[in-house]
């Protein structure tokens, strides 16, 4: 398998505070990859700065997708690229509805302008499939939208984008057991269909069960200290993070 | 990082195509009793009007200008021309209209509206109506929808007029109501018998086409019991580098359960001065109900004001300014609770960009017979860039404990997390800025029929055009 | 009491429709010798001041805080007759006014003018009123924003009976170069009468892009909800109006600390030292 994506030896801050410190790793197309840690680790700001969330700035090192060098590019050219990143808290955009968004973005993703007719088709499936109800397709994006149902557009937009990479930044959080097992199925479905890569940034392992995990990668205070495979989970969840806090 | 869009000067060539006018038909510059004499005498006008004319024109010499608002000292009334004559008379049937004329008019797509979804258009060229046509079963119903000066000759509607005509609006209002009374020509009369409802709407159409020149149309519109309308004016002219001035009158009459919408997407040239006075009367059960989009001008003085005189009367504003460039826009709403059990709603966006001002003013007056009244307004500006300017003046005056009245204004910005999330799923910075303004907008695009809400977002689109960095 | 003269004061920064009457106070009134109180805190110091104003006066207060310094400033009106007031104040890096203002009776007129020049300078205002038969209150509150990341955040309200007559004007200003600067303004007022006037005026000027400004406010009776619900705890009308008025006042005097000047209060309060 072709590597994916590397990040080379990467540092980054957000108002003047370094909060990763040199992380390196690589993902392979197809694979998918767990990252574990605490709370204030740096999970989500390392989820942020592949997708190059302007609130953070490089300090060192770099990102390399498909053999080329992203670290200066905008989100919107990551995206064209095949990044995906699901958010931890969706933005509500009030006044676009989410099928609106969703078309344009489609659009400017794949540079091809697609008939109305077959993107509705392609929405109401992907829509039918996460159990969410056709009305929020004409419903401001993200608006007045619960936990749950901003975290089923997060993964509906997976789906209809398919891209290459997609970081899922604690998807699984604040749903209760059947909405996890809904976006779940939506995960595994974007597998199914595109063989995408993932990286998963999870503090539980019901979202895990329905993949098959490569590698994990557990960060602390900024930099990975401990990596190993889907066994590594199980670790994790039976004896905590702190007996990784002295490995380096 | 974070680069700005820049917003380049809108793209108005499907607005700033003109024609040549022929000197001669021009009155001389200037507000004087001759000129209104002759303005009088150019419309026949019955003794009332013309001896209402020089009473107006006495009232604005002894009238001060306004000493709040935007700078209006770039406007000097002497130099505009006050009314300019058409060769021929204003016609009913398209193909008769004059061939410059029309063409201005299809380029707007004004015929081309009137045949797909209007029950009646006027189109007014600088200032007098050029063409006015209602389809035949509206006339059947008893609505009426003609030239003013039509109206006020017919004796049919005569005494209706004078009883009407700026009484709601007097010219003591202001300088410019003054200025109005004494030179006002061209608008409409539209009646609409009780009990009729129009599903479709009616439209006039202004376009000032004369360089230097002032367009001082009078608007008025008589909703008997229970009847209904939707009014939709438009209004664009040419760029020039002379001042030019809007100083039109609407005045709306709501009868007992009636309902009227009004709605107006104005674009007119940045060398205009809009200094525009639109004021609604609404009885008992009856709803006012404005949309309103500013786009152009270079100085706009607009507040559209509700008069709720009757128990149960109700009043929405939906509103939207846009200010670029050299503009400065000063625009909102005054709402005057005068009747028990009576409602008011305001809902504005303003946008400022590109050193653009905009002002949002309103007043909401509860008087003590008001009571069980309600009022809410809600406005929310954003800035796009620090060289512009966004004021927020509103005022509430309370005078019965029985009310409740709400308010609330917002000031921002489009966030970085906003812009980064929509460019996360592939949109460019400037796209993902003009789709947020687009939501921002939505509100008002959304109260507008179908094909100026289009219109409105091709102006955003325009607005929010341009290269990054 | 030197002369009798006509003036306008506390002039609205960007006037507006003259016929509401609220783009300044013209009175024509008593003349009276200014009792100016300078107060000025210096780096990192903190200060606090309590002003009761009870008789007929013109008070003017000049603060200057300096970086870091932190000042509360009470000012308590109660007044048979005319009072005005006037307080400036300058704000360096880190400073922040604390200023509480309670209102209870008078002719008053009443202007401050907060300048937040250093960067994360902070200005929070909590005004209180009371008001009845005869009672007047003109307020000019003005918070300019010059500094970045200055914050300020104005909380007004208060209770109108008989034929109490006031006017809020409460403008945020965010000047050119406050980047990031943040003002949030509120005013809640029960009116109690018919025949009680209230103007509130809550202006936000802006120049600055990267701020944020909001100001909210309601004017009327108790709401709904709120009422019901005491309603059918078997409170009647007057007496939930007055919880209401007295929670309205309990907000701002919850801040001033100064045990004396809250014996003074509850005093002119008709309460005694039974309550709170």
């Amino acid at each position: 398998m072709s590597e994916l994506l590397r990040i080379e030896n990467l540092s980054a801050a957000a108002e003047d505070k370094e909060l990763l410190h040199g992380v390196s790793l690589e993902v392979s197309e197809g694979e998918t990859h767990v990252v574990m840690g605490h709370n204030g680790a740096g999970k989500s700001t390392l989820g942020s700065v592949i997708m190059g969330s302007p609130e953070y700035k490089v300090t060192g090192g770099k990102l390399i997708f498909n053999g080329e060098d992203i670290t200066a590019l905008g989100a919107d050219k990551r995206a064209r690229l095949g990044i995906f990143l699901s958010f931890q808290n969706p933005i509500e955009i009030p006044g676009i509805t989410l099928s609106d968004f969703l078309r344009n973005a489609l659009e400017q993703v794949t540079g091809k302008h697609l008939k109305l007719w077959d993107f509705k088709k392609k929405l109401a499936a992907a829509m039918e499939l996460l159990d969410m109800d056709s009305s929020y397709a004409d419903r401001d994006l993200n608006v007045g939208f619960s936990g749950g149902e901003k975290k089923k557009a997060e993964i509906l937009q997976l789906l209809i984008l398919e891209p290459k990479l997609a970081i899922l930044d604690e998807t699984d959080s604040g749903l209760d057991v059947d909405a996890v097992k809904t976006v779940s199925k939506g995960i595994e479905e974007y597998k199914k269909r595109t063989n995408g890569a993932l990286i998963v940034i999870t503090h539980n392992t019901k979202i895990l069960e329905a993949l098959t995990v490569d590698k994990t990668h557990i960060l602390s205070a900024g930099s990975i200290v401990s990596e190993g495979g889907a066994e590594l989970v199980d670790e994790v969840i039976e004896n905590g993070f702190e007996q990784f806090a002295g490995r380096e | 990082m974070k680069e700005k869009t820049q917003v380049v000067d809108i793209d108005r060539s499907r607005y700033d195509f003109r024609y040549e006018e022929d000197e001669s038909e021009y009155l001389e510059s200037g507000i004087a009793p001759e000129i209104i004499k002759a303005i009088s005498d150019e419309k026949n006008d019955p003794e009332w009007m013309r001896e209402f004319r020089l009473k107006s024109l006495e009232i604005y010499d002894h009238t001060p200008m306004v000493d709040w608002g935007p700078d209006i000292s770039g406007l000097n009334v002497d130099s505009i021309v006050a009314y300019i004559r058409q060769k021929n008379r204003m016609k009913t049937d398209w193909e008769d209209v004059p061939e410059d004329i029309k063409e201005t008019f299809e380029k707007l797509g004004i015929p081309q509206a009137e045949r797909e979804s209007l029950a009646g258009v006027g189109a007014q060229y600088d200032s007098e109506l050029v063409y006015h046509n209602v389809r035949q079963e509206v006339a059947q119903s008893g609505v009426v929808y003609t030239d003013l000066e039509s109206a006020m000759h017919d004796p049919k509607y005569a005494d209706i007029i004078k009883s009407h005509f700026m009484k709601l609006v007097p010219p003591t209002d202001h300088k410019f109501a003054a200025l109005h009374g004494a030179v006002w020509s061209g608008g409409s009369f539209v009646y609409v018998p009780k009990n009729v409802h129009l599903d479709i709407p009616l439209q006039s159409y202004f376009r000032l086409n004369a360089k230097g020149a002032g367009q001082f149309e009078h608007t008025l519109i008589i909703l008997e019991e229970n009847s209904y309308l939707h009014f939709i004016e438009g209004c664009s002219a040419p760029k020039y580098y002379e001042a030019s001035l809007h100083a039109g009158c609407v005045e709306l009459y709501v009868g007992k359960g009636a309902k009227l919408r009004y709605s107006t997407i104005e674009n007119w040239s940045k060398n205009m001065y809009n200094l525009n006075t639109k004021r609604a009367l609404v009885e008992e059960n009856g709803t006012i109900e404005w949309v309103s989009g500013s786009f152009g001008s270079h100085v706009s003085y607009l507040y559209p004001m509700s008069i709720l005189n009757g128990r149960g009367a109700s009043a929405e504003f939906t509103g939207i300014t846009f200010a670029g460039e050299g503009q400065n826009l000063d625009t909102g709403a005054k709402m005057v609770h005068n009747a028990p059990e009576t409602s008011s709603y305001m809902n504005t966006k303003s946008i400022s960009k590109s050193g653009g001002v905009s002002t949002f003013r309103s007043a909401v007056v509860v008087k003590e017979n008001a009571k069980g009244s309600k009022s809410s307004v809600n406005c929310e500006s954003l800035m796009l860039d620090s060289i512009s300017r966004s004021d927020t003046v509103p005022v509430m005056d309370i005078r019965t404990k029985q009310c409740d009245v709400g308010h609330e204004a917002k000031i921002g910005r489009i966030s970085d997390e906003t812009v980064f999330y929509l460019m996360s799923r592939g949109l460019s910075e400037e796209q993902a800025r003009a789709m947020i303004v687009r939501g921002f907008a939505d509100n008002v695009s959304k109260e507008l029929p179908l094909e100026y809400a289009v219109e409105m977002n091709n102006l955003i689109g325009l607005e929010m055009q341009g290269g990054i960095g | 009491m030197i002369n009798m003269s006509e003036k306008r004061i506390n002039t609205l920064p960007v006037p507006t429709f003259r016929w509401l009457g609220v783009n300044d106070y013209k009175y024509d009134i008593k003349e009276f010798d200014t009792d100016i109180k300078e107060i000025s805190v210096p780096e990192n110091e903190s200060k606090s001041e309590v002003v009761y104003i009870d008789s007929e006066s013109a008070t003017d207060i000049r603060i200057s805080a300096e970086n870091g310094s932190k000042i509360k400033l009470v000012c308590v009106f109660d007044v048979q007759g005319q009072a005005r007031s006037k307080v400036t104040a300058e704000l360096d890096e880190n400073a922040s006014l604390e200023l509480v203002e309670l209102y209870l009776g008078g002719d008053v007129v009443s202007e401050i003018v907060t300048e937040l020049k250093g960067r994360k300078a902070t200005f929070e205002a909590d005004i209180g009123f009371k008001l009845e038969s005869g009672d007047k209150l003109d307020i000019n509150l003005i918070a300019d924003h010059f500094g970045r990341k200055t914050v300020s955040s104005i909380n007004a309200g208060g209770v109108l009976g008989g034929s109490a007559e006031k006017i809020f004007k409460g403008t945020i200003d965010f000047k050119n170069g406050s980047d990031g600067a943040k003002g949030a303004e509120k005013e809640e007022v029960l009116l109690l009468s018919d025949e009680a006037v209230n103007k509130t005026v809550p202006l936000i000027l802006c120049a600055e892009e990267n701020v944020e400004g909001n100001h909210g406010a309601s004017v009327g009776r108790i709401d709904e909800k709120q009422f019901f619900y005491m309603q059918s705890r078997g409170i009647d009308e007057d007496k939930i109006y007055d919880l209401a008025a007295q929670a309205k006042l309990a907000r701002v005097i919850s801040r001033i600390d100064d045990k004396e000047t809250l014996e003074r209060i509850n005093e002119s309060l008709g309460r005694g030292e039974d309550s709170e």
